[in-house]
């Protein structure tokens, strides 16, 4: 039978850098031993003007072909997961397809997922590879959530950066899958908490959705930028990440000491450091790596993948939780077997 | 948490000398009590095994409501 292994990942990060150091200097209320003590983030990349994110997707497909662990010719389905498109339509993955010379045989399709899409994205790749459908899945993540952010919202500025992820997921034959088991969760009553409130179908933008206010703690947005209740948040992973890594481990009749490394959706460090906490896990095995380049909403665990396969961390044979959560609210986890 | 932890922690969470909160400050008077203060508040009931609400936080006043709200002997 036929199942998907991670194969290979590369990544891009647009080239404009915002530091903390400039963040402080916006925000003087802020010092940069502040910000980088509660976010443990020093950079963040903003795409440009005129990047997009099927720019950036193109540039990290771009850099794995480079790399020679596949090529164009080989995909036969393009998963990109975004909440930035550059359209309302046509799908940014098929002008993807177009651009990177991508066979007109391949399939194509967008999925609508913020901080959980990388796990949501190996589920569809292990569902298409072991149903016969593909063979070579090209998984992209790629975010300029920078573009719905008022530049005013510290909140938000000092968290988020844009970047692209390319996966490639290939089809294996072998008895026991490399990539799940998997579990899901689905919380849409926090929808309000993590935002974009007009711009779409339900509120279109107006001149009053343009009009900027204080929060009253200093952060100013409009209904037009994204919108984030970090409490809430905050809230919502003590409740759902242990009980998604307690479901995991038995869907997988597994114990926490078989796990050999945690990588999980990388929000910001003070949570992270909380999770690992609460549910125990030893710090030489849960990875932390958004120092870089912030919270990159669906692209953060294949760039923490990126940066440990690059530290000689990752092994063959290794068995890596990888959980998301976040916007919707939606979660899932998944382990993958290290073969690369 | 004794109380005395529990003041302990809101002094180094707000940024403010140890020893300084009382428990009578009403909220809107800590320049530093932000959305950021209001996580780090829900961690530290998290591990006085509290499970708090963002919205019940908002309804405090002083440091002492959040002291009763965390269940701080």
């Amino acid at each position: 039978m036929k199942h998907g292994t991670i194969a290979a990942i590369e990544y891009y990060l647009p080239p404009d850098v915002l530091s903390t150091e400039h963040l402080a200097r916006e925000f003087p209320e802020w010092s940069v031993e502040k910000i980088d003590k509660k976010t443990g983030i020093q950079n963040r990349h903003i795409a440009g003007p005129e990047e997009c994110a099927s720019d950036l997707a193109v540039a990290a497909a771009r850099k794995l072909f480079a790399s020679g662990a596949c090529d164009a010719q080989d995909i036969d389905f393009v998963l990109l997961c975004t909440q930035s498109p550059d359209y309302f339509l046509p799908t940014t993955a098929c002008l993807i397809q177009d651009r990177l010379g991508i066979p007109t045989s391949a399939g194509a399709l967008d999925f609508n997922l913020g901080c959980s899409g990388f796990v949501y994205g190996l589920g569809l790749a292990e569902g298409l590879i072991a149903t016969g459908q593909a063979e070579n899945v090209l998984l992209l993540t790629a975010e300029t959530y920078s573009k719905f952010l008022h530049p005013r919202d510290k909140s938000v500025r000092t968290i988020f950066g844009d970047a692209a992820a390319a996966t490639w997921v290939r089809a294996i034959e072998g008895p026991t899958p490399s990539i799940g088991p998997f579990v899901y969760g689905t919380n849409g009553s926090g929808g309000p908490n993590l935002i974009v409130p007009t711009g779409a179908a339900r509120k279109p933008r107006s001149e009053q959705s343009g009009i900027a206010e204080e929060d009253g703690r200093g952060n100013v947005r409009a209904s037009d930028n994204l919108f984030m209740d970090g409490a809430e948040i905050f809230n919502f992973t003590l409740e759902a990440v242990p009980q998604a890594v307690d479901a995991l481990l038995v869907k997988a009749g597994l114990a926490m000491p078989d796990i050999d490394l945690f990588v999980f959706h990388q929000a910001n460090q003070y949570m992270l450091e909380h999770l690992r906490k609460r549910i125990k896990l030893p710090v030489e095995k849960f990875v932390v790596s958004m120092a870089q380049c912030g919270n990159t909403v669906s692209s953060t665990m294949p760039i923490a993948l990126k940066a440990i396969i690059d530290e000689n961390r990752l092994e063959s044979g290794m068995t890596v939780m990888l959980v998301g959560f976040g916007v919707g609210y939606s979660w899932g986890a998944t382990l993958v077997r290290w073969m690369a | 948490m004794t109380r005395q932890e529990f003041l302990s922690a809101m002094d180094t969470l707000l940024e403010l000398p140890a020893g300084t909160l009382t428990g009578a400050e009403p909220l809107d008077d800590l320049e530093n009590w932000t959305s950021l203060a209001m996580v780090e508040y829900i961690a530290l009931a998290d591990t006085n095994s509290v499970k708090l609400s963002p919205r019940q936080v908002r309804d405090c006043e002083t440091v002492d409501d959040l002291a009763r709200l965390a269940k701080v002997q």
